[in-house]
């Protein structure tokens, strides 16, 4: 039971990080090497990654997927996708996607003649589930070794969410501090007390059970 | 546009139990409050027409219809966010 507990919390604070990794917004240093639209089928388990057709559109189970090909400033590279999120979640309310696009073709750079952006996003590179992270807008900047700036909306959005979890978890101890606690002991003492009975009642019927046998 | 009707009634419904909840909350703290003056002070022989009477005085001064900023608050919120990711 113990252990059940512990995975039971374990699980569920694991998952309580992965939704704010994936949601808050994050900042790369990044060169933009393309860009491109593949075809993407919306069908299967990756569906959830995704956000949905542009605001404009309606929703059908493939469609083309803005792609933004780039390449950190280790030499490794990142594909980002950029995809409206327009009225859903997560609430970024981005509709402005083509004109991203635009503007990412327009600072396409070579290795040789690197020009540098900052590109704010949220989500996650995976290759195995064929997902990209969402890129939500990007400005030009010095050098790879650019300052990110301080994440106040980060700071923000993660101390009201630890401000509000705190008090629910007080809450919630005075609540059963006063009204659990005395039912739990309330029905301890009745198995105890039931116990005592139980045997009481077995010596009782031991001592009968004695006269029945040889006096020594 | 079914996502933004989504967000309009959801986002409706939400707010409208978060606007209730705080017009109850904040009616009983100011009960409290009035019912505190009138032991202290015992402005009238009446403690309830006191209650009443101030809490009529509540519902038509300006700190009531503040509570209304529940609807008005995430709007400009949503708008402010719509303007800084596509315009800014």
């Amino acid at each position: 039971m113990v252990y059940f507990k512990w995975i039971f919390w374990i699980v569920f604070w694991t998952l309580i990080v992965a939704f704010f990794h994936y949601t808050l917004p994050q900042k790369d240093v990044v060169r933009v090497t393309g860009t491109e639209i593949i075809r993407k089928d919306f069908s299967g388990l990756s569906r959830f990654f995704y956000a949905q057709a542009d605001s404009g559109d309606n929703e059908v189970i493939n469609r083309d997927l803005r792609l933004l090909n780039t390449t950190r400033a280790n030499g490794r590279v990142m594909v980002y996708r950029n995809e409206d999120t327009g009225w859903s979640w997560p609430p970024y309310f981005k509709f402005d996607s083509s004109n991203i696009q635009a503007e990412a073709s327009e600072h396409i750079s070579t290795r040789e003649n690197p020009r540098w952006v900052i590109i704010r996003h949220y989500g996650w590179r995976n290759p195995f589930l064929s997902i990209y992270p969402n890129a939500i807008d990007f400005r030009v900047v010095d050098g790879p070794e650019a300052g990110k700036g301080i994440p106040w909306l980060n700071i923000l959005i993660l101390s009201a969410f630890s401000v509000v979890t705190l008090t629910i978890w007080r809450l919630w101890r005075r609540f059963r501090s006063s009204r659990i606690d005395p039912i739990v002991e309330n029905v301890q003492d009745g198995f105890d007390a039931a116990g005592d009975a139980v045997a009481d009642r077995r010596s009782r019927v031991k001592r009968w059970l004695d006269t029945w046998r040889a006096k020594k | 546009m079914f996502a933004l009707a989504r967000l309009i009634v959801v986002g409706f419904v939400v707010l409208s139990i978060v606007y209730v909840a705080l017009s109850l909350y904040s009616r009983s703290v100011r009960r409290g409050k009035l019912t505190r003056e009138w032991e202290e002070e015992r402005p009238t022989d009446d403690r309830d027409s006191f209650v009443e009477q101030g809490l009529e005085d509540y519902d038509g001064s300006l700190r009531r219809k503040l509570i209304l900023g529940v609807y008005i608050a995430p709007v400009c919120l949503i708008t402010l966010i719509v303007y800084l990711n596509n315009f800014h």
